[in-house]
């Protein structure tokens, strides 16, 4: 390869020259492509090199062209760098053939080199000018991974005009976003765009790729979405036995015994692994297409990333297709012909037979990576010894000494106008604001938001089968809903419906679960607790129960479980809200209450109501295991015969753990059990409130359900009517103002012009005239300032003068109060006169150049400037 | 001054009065009756009402342990006391009586709101104890002097005063003086303190506050440091070599050492004892570090050891919570089942079966309770091991220190008498140009007085040492042989409570199924 290098370097030195001279003599060198290719010397390698591909052509299927023509793009409104190459370019194109050439040559049984598609104009553009690094302004774009997925969105996939070789055309991004249409060099092209503005060390890379990616086939891979994370176990940290730890007691079971319990486990367990392994094989075998005729002919374009900059810590590679990263072993990617940046071309010289597995993507290397410029040949090198430099500006200087002792060729910058992409553009992201992408069992759906009067933006559907026909479950996404609803779970197969809700739902709900919205029916509801007054964490329903958890309650409440009988028949319409079921069961657990101590906090207390029943159970000491527990039966204060009921003792029943502590004074159970009793009532009460809230959720969902309102922020100004009124306001005041400004400045040949008859033209004459009048004026005018200054300058010092001389006359006569005001007005009289004096003095040296200044002005003037010109 | 106190008999507080008053103010109605079916103990009576009873003597009410709350306005007291075990007391009304001083209230922590309306109090006094003090109601009393307004500077919690009625209450700077000393009252005679007022008060005493805050702070830092000083000395004593950290020892070997002393004044023995005494001070030093560093790890072994039994008993706890968690389940449904079973023969069988699960549940908790105790036993007999090793490397080592001080002092006895000797020769011959006082001098009179006098000094010193020795080491010891005795009762205790706990548990549980027995039996 060394010599590949030299004898490259020599020609491309030659070509250097060559061009140099071409430059000097002006001449215009524009040669279209087919003459030079003419020109190259034909080898017979090459002929059959390019027999074996017209072959291969024959062989494809010319699918549809892409829809977006020549004719449809408006060439003449692009700028001129678009439709001309500049010098540097046209140098760039013959470096670009003379490399060419020598590759064919040394290298003849290779696919010539994709280096100078032409553009929308017809233009052969260099694929490195092509590509301009471009930050984009959306902070949402920083990252590759929303640059890869904002341009799969973005663009919509046109298959290349010919699968087997890289396409004639290269349209510049600006174009192809315009358009949102692209083929895979398109793709990658805008995609390589984006992430070297975002300074990532990113390339394109001309190569082969599998027949799926090539044709942009998801059906199948799996939907990234189905795919569940798998939650990474944190191994515990064993804690070191300590010193005193206690020995664990003797194991006294059958080793033995053990032994054959898990080999027999084992045995099931090998047993069910290969069922699952062969049905396994089943599906797979079933899901394997035909293989391709094709593979590894089928020409793609990806994006390559290599670590170091942007911690970016191993080199991968992006379908800009899928948008998926993929490693640079996959095996999708079949082989890479050439790959480059905005400043180089590199053509890879290392062998494919193993996909792209054995690359090494050291583009330093000559060995393995040919470069096209020799300037930026050791760029990858250099770039690693300047992170460690940390001083950018000092290598640079060294580098670009560098490239003028080895006499080399910089990349041009790129002829694409800058890449801009509109909010609107990137808010709808797919054309028309749709898109849809079918997956392995999946089919995954988006809309751009505010689409839908719904509020949805995605929608995937998984389905049972490979055919997609029997639904499993579908996934909604929302957003900007009024009702916080943010994702919609529909399982087909368990008919379950689970609701997940951003925070701020008026009834703080955070997922709901059902079967259906009928009330008293399985469901779960889980709430943001912190939001609400009870604490109330989820309440789970079945038709007899209801349980409550809730969370940091000042009664230290965390679980109220109520069971239902059945409903009494009552006459009247029977809706729940009317006639509640009965409740027969209620238990309550309350967390320790530091406060109090254990024997007399209550752990749990259950009302049997259906039996008149109380049971308390209460918290365990901290060194005991057994807690005390007490029990009242009979509550009802009158008996079946009307008489009062006395408290006995064996209305309470009570296990104490420390009997002899606590005085079972009948007194203290009597006004225990009055307060039970209160309690109860509550927590029944409690219990119907629950009820009641479930019946008024349920309403509510119905009810945003059918509404489906869609917040407008108020920072969005295109949709929020009141801000946009209110900005229309603002523009329009502004407006005005301007209107003003620009009235502002005097026009100060104005009146003289108006004088001069109103005839098409001027002539000189008059124009000569209107000059010389205009500034006879101003000067007539500084004169008449310089006037007034003097004489008010006067009457100042006369009038002073006047004062003066009167107190000279009757200073003997005057009081205290006259010498003072005197003397007041003679220092204000002075100071006048000084800054009468400034101002004289000022205007005497400014008028002359003021005077001068005008003069000018008006020999300048476009409407006096043709005849003085002249006159000048 | 009041009519009752002449026309009414005075009254005496006794078993009687107190009854009927605890019956008036107990509960009423069904409870009531309750009540009084059972009889009321005085224990546990939380608040009491004796006014316009016309006591004089405050008595009988020891047995009022749990009051809160206790009124004794408008009587004719003329002394608190009998006040001393009502501790939990909070409330406490004496207003209305004869009352000339404060006092008996010193046991009251707890007192948050104490009224002396219409008293004869001249001076507020003896609060000190009534750290939660919140209402301090004063009015109509004989208050004169100022200065009393700076006592209740003490009171952080103090909000509502009154003191209407008092002779200061006339005194013209009386509001100002009391919102200026005391920033953190809230009301003063029932009228809430305006925040403007507040402001000029301050501003007016500024001077007298700042001063008093100055002197205030110093004494408090002064209470802070000695109480820090304390502190140390009782870290140094709990690791034995305390006063240790200087030349307190020394000190106090020539502090009774009468010859000692006067033998200083001997040409030499200046620089000579001098020097001894910095190298025993080394080794005082090297004692009391040695002390503390031991000191540390053997605060680390009992905490170590004592978290690793807490351990073990919580893992344990855990288990035994779990099975009766789970065999009270299972009690409740066959209890159920029981009640519903009608069959002879099936309820006995059931019965027998529960029967055998409850034997089943005492023999596991017993199970549990035995290993806890053997592995317990295990490990405290280890534990107690190594704490014996540490307590006895330690005595050993500051022995060997202190041997080297009694070295010391031997080779400073043997110089002494040297030089001693030597000055007594001098003064024999009449060589000694120096002027020595005249008691020393006294001790130069013939060999053997002066070989006696030096001798009594070194036994002196050395006894000094030994008895630091000996304080030292028994300290040591006994406090390990507590320790020890302390965990291995503990240990005997907690295992019998648990074994108590256990036995009391399945007893019930099975009254529980007996009394369920003979009820279906009965039926």
């Amino acid at each position: 390869m060394e010599v590949l290098k030299e004898k490259v370097e020599e020609e491309e030195e030659a070509e250097r020259e060559e061009a140099a001279v071409r430059a000097e003599r002006g001449e215009k060198v524009v040669r279209p492509m087919e003459v030079r290719r003419e020109e190259a010397p034909m080898t017979q390698e090459m002929l059959r090199d390019l027999e074996r591909k017209l072959s291969d052509t024959e062989m494809a299927i010319p699918e549809k062209l892409s829809t977006f023509t020549k004719d449809t793009i408006a060439i003449s409104k692009l700028p001129l760098s678009y439709q001309s190459n500049t010098l540097k370019e046209e140098h760039l194109l013959q470096v670009a053939d003379s490399f060419s050439r020598q590759y064919s040559h040394l290298c003849p049984d290779r696919v010539p080199l994709f280096l100078h598609p032409l553009n929308e104009c017809e233009v052969p553009k260099f694929v490195s000018t092509t590509i301009r690094p471009t930050l984009m302004p959306y902070p949402e774009l920083y990252n590759w991974d929303s640059c890869a997925q904002f341009v799969s969105d973005f663009l919509s996939m046109v298959p290349l005009p010919d699968p087997l070789k890289p396409p004639s055309h290269l349209y510049s991004p600006t174009t192809v976003l315009k358009y949102q249409e692209g083929n895979c060099f398109d793709f990658s092209t805008l995609l390589c765009s984006m992430l070297l503005g975002a300074g990532y060390d990113a390339y394109c890379v001309n190569g082969y790729g599998s027949q799926d990616m090539c044709q942009m086939d998801l059906t199948r891979d799996v939907c990234p979405l189905t795919v569940k994370h798998q939650e990474v176990v944190q191994e515990e940290e064993k804690v070191p036995p300590k010193k005193y730890a206690v020995k664990p007691p003797r194991d006294l079971t059958s080793r033995f015994q053990q032994e054959q319990e898990t080999k027999k486990q084992e045995e099931i367990k090998a047993e069910e692994e290969r069922r699952l392994r062969e049905e396994e094989e089943r599906l797979l075998d079933v899901e394997k297409a035909k293989t391709d005729p094709l593979h590894g002919l089928r020409v793609h374009s990806w994006v390559l990333v290599l670590s170091g900059k942007r911690e970016v810590p191993e080199s991968f590679f992006i379908d800009p297709f899928t948008a998926h990263s993929y490693s640079t072993q996959d095996d999708h990617f079949l082989g890479i012909e050439s790959l480059w940046n905005h400043k180089n071309y590199w053509v890879n010289m290392q062998d494919c037979w193993n996909c792209c597995k054995d690359l090494v993507f050291d583009l330093g290397d000559p060995v393995r990576w040919e470069y096209l410029l020799l300037g930026t040949e050791k760029s990858h090198l250099s770039l690693t010894e300047e992170e460690e430099d940390g001083l950018n500006d000092d290598d640079d200087v060294e580098n670009l000494g560098k490239e003028d002792e080895d006499k080399s060729f910089d990349m041009p910058p790129s002829w694409v106008e800058q890449i801009e992409i509109s909010p609107e553009a990137f808010e709808t992201r797919c054309p028309n604001g749709k898109k849809v992408i079918q997956y392995k069992r999946a089919k995954l759906e988006k809309w751009a938001p505010y689409l839908n009067s719904n509020g949805l933006v995605c929608r995937l559907t998984t389905y049972e089968d490979l055919e997609c026909t029997k639904t499993l479950e579908i996934k909604e996404w929302f957003q900007n809903r009024e009702d916080m609803l943010e994702l919609k779970h529909i399982d087909k197969s368990t008919g379950l419906n689970v609701d997940y809700f951003k925070p701020g739902h008026p009834q703080a709900l955070r997922v709901h679960s059902y079967k259906s919205m009928q009330p008293e029916t399985d469901r779960i509801m889980e709430f943001y607790d912190r939001a609400r007054v009870d604490g109330l964490v989820k309440r789970e329903e079945t038709s007899k129960t209801m349980t409550e958890y809730y969370r940091g309650r000042s009664d230290f409440l965390f679980y109220r479980h109520v069971s239902f009988g059945d409903r009494v028949k009552k006459l009247s319409l029977n809706s729940a809200e009317s006639n509640p079921r009965p409740i027969v069961k209620i238990t309550e657990r309350f967390a320790r209450n530091p406060e109090q101590p254990a024997d007399e906090d209550v752990a749990e207390r259950v009302f049997l109501i259906s039996e008149e029943r109380i049971q308390l159970r209460y918290h365990c000491r901290d060194d005991h295991i057994t807690a005390s527990k007490r029990e009242f039966l009979r509550r009802s204060e009158v008996d079946n015969k009307g008489n009062k009921i006395v408290m006995t003792p064996d209305m309470c029943i009570s296990f104490e753990v420390e009997p002899m502590e606590h005085t079972k004074k009948l007194l203290c159970q009597y006004e225990a059990m009055m307060k039970l009793k209160n309690e109860e009532k509550l927590s029944r009460h409690q219990a119907w409130e629950s009820e009641l809230e479930v019946l008024e959720i349920l309403k509510l969902r119905e009810e945003e359900e059918e509404e489906h309102r869609l917040t407008i922020s108020i920072y969005d100004t295109k949709r929020n009517e009141k801000s946009k009124e209110y900005r229309e306001a603002m523009e329009r005041v502004m407006h005005e103002e301007h209107l003003r400004q620009v009235e502002a400045p005097l026009d100060y040949l104005a009146p003289f012009l108006a004088q001069l008859p109103p005839s098409e033209k001027m002539t000189r004459w008059q124009a000569m005239r209107v000059k010389d009048e205009c500034l006879s004026d101003f000067k007539q005018r500084l004169i008449d300032k310089a006037n007034l200054i003097q004489a008010r300058f006067e009457k100042e010092t006369q009038e002073l003068q006047k004062k003066q001389q009167w107190y000279q006359e009757n200073q003997v006569t005057l009081t205290v109060e006259d010498e003072d005001l005197y003397l007041s007005y003679c220092s204000q009289a002075m100071f006048r006169i000084r800054i009468l004096e400034q101002r004289l003095n000022r205007h005497k040296e400014l008028a002359p150049l003021k005077y001068l200044a005008l003069e000018e002005k008006l020999y300048k003037d476009p409407r006096l400037v043709e005849f003085m010109k002249v006159f000048v | 001054m009041n009519w009752l106190y002449d026309s009414v008999e005075p009254r005496v507080m006794d078993e009687d009065m107190l009854k009927l008053a605890v019956g008036e103010q107990g509960p009423r109605d069904e409870a009531g009756q309750l009540a009084r079916q059972e009889g009321i103990v005085f224990k546990d009576v939380l608040s009491l009402r004796l006014d316009f009873q016309n006591i004089l003597r405050i008595d009988s009410l020891w047995q009022f342990e749990n009051l809160r709350k206790l009124q004794l306005d408008n009587n004719i007291i003329e002394k608190i006391e009998g006040l001393e075990r009502l501790v939990h007391l909070v409330w406490l009304d004496l207003s209305f009586n004869n009352i000339e001083a404060i006092e008996g209230l010193d046991t009251l922590v707890n007192l948050e709101d104490l009224s002396l309306f219409n008293n004869r109090i001249s001076k507020i006094d003896s609060l000190d104890a009534l750290v939660k003090l919140q209402v301090l109601s004063l009015g109509n009393n004989e208050i004169s002097h100022m200065m009393n307004i700076i006592y209740l500077r003490r009171f952080k919690d103090l909000r509502t005063l009154s003191l209407s009625g008092n002779p200061i209450a006339e005194e013209e700077d009386y509001k100002m003086f009391i919102c200026a000393y005391l920033p953190d009252l809230v009301y003063l005679d029932f009228r809430r303190i305006d925040d403007h007022m507040k402001e000029l008060a301050e501003i007016k005493h500024q001077y007298g506050i700042d001063e008093l805050k100055q002197r205030e702070n110093l004494s408090q830092a002064q209470l802070d440091d000695e109480r820090a000083q304390r502190e140390e000395l009782e870290e140094h004593k709990a690791a034995f070599v305390e006063r240790l950290n200087g030349s307190f020892l020394f000190d106090s070997m020539y502090a009774e050492d009468v010859e000692g002393n006067k033998l200083a004044h001997l040409p030499g023995v200046s620089e000579l004892l001098q020097a001894y005494k910095d190298k025993f001070v080394i080794i005082c030093l090297n004692i009391f570090e040695y002390g503390l560093k031991q000191q540390e790890m053997r605060k680390v072994e009992l905490d170590t050891f004592n978290e690793c039994v807490q351990e073990a008993i919580q893992e344990n706890r855990e288990q035994g919570k779990r099975r009766i968690a789970k065999f009270e389940e299972a009690h409740l449904l066959s209890l159920n089942a029981i009640r519903d079973e009608s069959e002879v023969t099936n309820l006995e069988m059931k019965v027998a079966e529960h029967s055998k699960d409850i034997t089943e549940l005492f023999d596991m908790l017993m199970t549990l309770e035995m290993q806890l105790v053997e592995q317990l036993e295990e490990t405290i007999n280890t534990f107690e091991r190594n704490i014996m090793d540490l307590v006895a490397l330690f005595i050993e080592n500051v022995q060997s220190l202190m041997a080297q001080c009694r070295d010391l002092e031997n080779h400073h006895h043997e110089k002494l008498l040297e030089i001693s000797i030597n000055t007594l020769e001098k003064i024999l011959k009449g060589e000694l140009d120096e002027n020595l006082p005249y008691d020393v001098r006294a001790l130069f009179v013939d060999k053997d007085t002066i070989v006696n006098a030096v001798g009594t000094s070194h036994d002196l010193h050395l006894l000094k040492i030994d008895n630091r020795e000996d304080e030292l080491v028994t300290r040591t010891n006994s406090w390990c042989s507590h320790l020890v005795d302390a965990i291995h009762k503990d240990e005997i205790m907690r295992n019998r409570r648990r074994v108590k706990e256990i036995h009391q548990y399945v007893d019930h549980v099975q009254n529980e199924l007996d009394n369920l027995e003979c009820s279906e039996i009965i039926d």
